[in-house]
């Protein structure tokens, strides 16, 4: 499928860090205030990427580590791409198993939300290791 | 950003929540909540001014709807909005918790 052009686009790194959360969001509502997009886009962006980023920070290794992952988002026509890339282990999120929803309050898993909130907002996620980089890609379509 | 309040009305202790239910702020609001649900019997917490949620503070809500569960403590979680109710129905959190449009009291 051809790809729209790029009309505007933003890169930044992250330390291994939560407290680098309130820079994700910052550098998303910036991101979306240039490119005129609905708060709705925001939050959807800056949940698939907290998702993504706490998972690497608490159980990929990269919890320390400076500028552990890497952000790009385009705007496109018709979608924001993003790519996510971090220093963890590998990973590939497409493998974790759906999220039985029907399960009882004492059952529910802890594990495994924050992948189905990604899965959920975001689409044609797509996994490839690159040395030793885990680079995630996906679409939040307009 | 997370700011938590409490306070008792009409036999209904009512925590308020305000800001990033993020993973940063996760356990800070699970602490609040569950101390609510162990020194009270009616428990509602409020979202109306919450305006973003992740897996993080889903889990800090099911943490405390669990330990309701466990001390038969009544648990609700109130005003939902937006983004915020989208995320609590997409995670199926209606299944397991009581969700309502108003606060109880």
């Amino acid at each position: 499928m051809a790809q729209s052009a790029v009309l505007s686009d933003v890169e930044f790194t992250l330390d291994g860090d939560l407290h680098e959360l309130a820079r994700l969001a910052e550098e998303i509502t910036w991101f979306c205030e240039e490119n005129a997009l609905s708060s709705e886009i925001e939050f959807d962006l800056n949940l698939a990427m907290e998702e993504l980023f706490t998972n690497a920070v608490r159980h990929g290794g990269c919890e320390g580590m400076k500028d552990a992952v890497r952000i790009r988002l385009e705007r496109r026509d018709d979608a924001v791409n993003v790519e996510f890339a971090d220093s963890g282990r590998e990973f590939d999120p497409a493998s974790s198993p759906p999220l039985d929803l029907t399960v009882s309050l004492a059952e529910r898993q802890a594990g495994g939300l924050g992948l189905h909130l990604v899965r959920r907002t975001m689409s044609d996620l797509q996994y490839r290791r690159s040395g030793e980089w885990n680079h995630i890609t996906m679409r939040r379509p307009l | 950003m997370i700011e938590l309040a409490q306070q008792t009305r009409g036999g209904w202790c009512v925590v308020t929540i305000r800001g990033r239910a993020d993973a940063e702020a996760a356990d800070e609001m699970e602490r609040a909540l569950r101390a609510a649900v162990n020194q009270n019997h009616r428990v509602a917490a409020d979202f109306a001014n919450v305006d973003y949620i992740s897996s993080a503070g889903l889990r800090a809500v099911l943490q405390a709807g669990r330990a309701a569960q466990e001390r038969k403590t009544e648990f609700t979680v109130c005003q939902l909005r937006g983004p915020v109710k989208k995320v609590f129905e997409i995670s199926g959190m209606q299944h397991v918790l009581r969700i309502e449009e108003e606060l109880p009291c």
